[in-house]
């Protein structure tokens, strides 16, 4: 087995003069959920496409499972389910109808049907026309329609959008329940960034169709190191204390410090450093960095660095 | 080939329901209905009428000119519409389906609505003559329905209508607004009328239909509307696949 179950090579594509992916070597590995984050027109939607050879890179390569997409795109692609922004379903037909012209079109057996309504717990609504649908109803069918065939790697664009809160809690309870129950890999992309710091094992970042960082959540959190807040009594001696000792220390405007210490062993010694010299410490707590600091910080918003420094 | 019959058994459940599927019956019902309030409310026919001679040649033109060109034009935007409304071609694209055998399939389904609605009025053809000859006891006895006219006339207008369909298939398939689609048919229809006296509408599209009731036109009809419409229906297809999916 590769693995990686997504690599590209150097993908390149532009639109006219717009450099829509930029060089993007993407390694996605298998089982887990891979969230490939960015913010709107960062060229998420691009790169899926060429994930699923709906166009053509102008440079560079598309692997699925270790082999070459250009030279197997239906055989792989029949281990693939795809749900690329808003479920193409015919809203004319019932749920049932719409799982049934796919599974024609797949040639897959009729039995596969219930367990995909099942999965999306739609079983019961199976039979009403899709244009009664709620948004929700009509997203949990077009991951049915995803998910029809069995597929080892399930590729899904922004499959939150739109959905009101209740609806993204239950794509999101869905989403994590597929690589446990059915070993299936995700790779999902959103420019929700809690949306993706909640569901995906394995992130990449990217921005201006360049990709800015690929990795597991920790060592992206681990690249961005956090901070311990420190409230202490007598300011100007912890600074003094903590500089002598080789800490990086920032004055916030509250009156507490910002210190660059990040584990708890860390801040232990800060603390057993600072009783030790009589300065009094009546906070201290590790401020986490959130990935949607770290995110600005990396697409360059400049109010969200300044956040996360 | 397995491929192309298993897109198509998708596309027959996809008609369900849909306005392409009552359109087939529609179109003849109205020819035929104009055919059979024609005939009673003449006062008198010649000695010379034969009713088995003018009732189908009638029906099929007019079917030939007007009626099978709208057929076509609002099969295939029906057919391909579907597929616009909620952007299907990424999905169905994005499946292991060889993307020609997408493009075929709708193609070949538009030729199965056109023959179905051609046979469907042949059979009225035969229904109004028989009710014509019950109503007017003067056409009592103008004998056996012409059905291997029908079928011989009725067949030839189908092949030359391939050029048409193909045509068709890739302005629906290309764009996703009705009124494109609906322009080209009105257009094609329109220009029909004038082109119709002219030695150059021995080769226009939307005459080759109506081209194969004159012997001096019928090989061009059915080797430009066959031929050329298969040979065109092909080019779509290429353009098709090679085409980045929105």
């Amino acid at each position: 087995m590769p693995t990686h179950l997504i690599e590209t090579r150097q993908l390149t594509r532009r639109f006219g003069a717009r450099l829509a992916v930029d060089d993007l070597s993407l390694q996605a590995p298998e089982a887990g959920i891979y969230g490939f984050l960015g913010p709107n027109g960062a060229g998420k939607t691009t790169a899926i496409r060429m994930l699923l050879g709906l166009i053509r890179p102008d440079a560079g390569e598309v692997l699925l499972f270790g082999e070459p997409l250009a030279a197997n795109r239906r055989a792989l692609m029949r281990r693939v389910g795809a749900l690329v922004e808003a479920p193409s379903l015919y809203p004319h037909l019932t749920g049932r109808e719409n799982l049934e012209v796919t599974r024609r079109l797949l040639g897959a057996p009729r039995a596969f049907i219930d367990p995909a309504l099942e999965v999306v717990r739609l079983a019961q609504d199976a039979g009403r026309r899709v244009r009664e649908y709620s948004l929700g109803m009509r997203q949990r069918l077009g991951l049915a329609l995803a998910l029809l065939n069995k597929p080892d790697l399930l590729i899904l664009d922004e499959p939150t959008n739109g959905l009101d809160p209740a609806g993204i809690h239950e794509m999101r309870d869905l989403l994590r329940r597929l690589p446990k129950e059915f070993g299936v890999t995700v790779f999902l992309s959103s420019h929700l960034l809690g949306e993706v710091e909640q569901t995906a094992t394995h992130i990449g970042i990217i921005h201006e169709g360049r990709l800015l960082f690929q990795g597991t959540l920790s060592e992206l959190q681990a690249a961005h190191r956090a901070r311990l807040t420190l409230g202490v009594g007598q300011t100007e001696q912890a600074v003094r204390y903590l500089t002598a000792a080789g800490w990086g220390v920032e004055t916030r405007p509250d009156g507490m410090l910002s210190v660059s210490a990040v584990t708890a062993e860390e801040a232990a010694r800060v603390n057993r450093l600072l009783v030790g010299q009589h300065v009094e410490v009546f906070h201290l707590s590790p401020a986490q960095v959130s990935l949607e600091d770290i995110f600005l910080t990396l697409t360059g918003g400049p109010e969200a660095a300044r956040r996360a420094a | 080939m397995m491929p192309l019959l298993r897109v198509l058994h998708a596309e027959l459940l996809k008609l369900r329901r849909t306005l392409a599927f009552r359109v087939i019956f529609v179109l003849p019902l109205l020819v035929a209905l104009l055919q059979f309030f024609a005939l009673l409310r003449t006062k008198k026919f010649g000695a010379d009428f034969k009713l088995w001679e003018t009732l189908p040649s009638n029906m099929l033109a007019v079917w030939a000119v007007f009626m099978m060109p709208l057929l076509i034009t609002l099969e295939t935007a029906l057919l391909n519409g579907i597929e616009h409304g909620d952007r299907q071609w990424k999905h169905i694209c994005a499946l292991p389906v060889p993307r020609h055998a997408v493009y075929l399939a709708k193609f070949v389904a538009a030729q199965g609505l056109a023959a179905a609605s051609t046979l469907f009025l042949c059979v009225l053809a035969a229904l109004v003559g028989v009710a014509v000859m019950r109503l007017r006891p003067e056409l009592a006895h103008a004998g056996p329905v012409p059905f291997g006219w029908l079928a011989k006339y009725a067949g030839l207008v189908w092949v030359a209508a391939w050029l048409i369909i193909a045509i068709h298939t890739w302005v629906s398939v290309r764009w996703s607004s009705f009124a494109v689609a609906l322009g080209v048919g009105i257009g094609g229809t329109f220009f029909a009328l004038f082109a119709a006296s002219a030695s150059a509408g021995e080769f226009y599209p939307w005459l080759l239909p109506m081209n194969v009731f004159k012997d001096e036109r019928l090989t061009t009809a059915l080797l430009l509307g066959g031929a050329g419409g298969a040979l065109a229906a092909l080019l779509g297809c290429l353009e098709f696949v090679r085409r980045d999916v929105a």
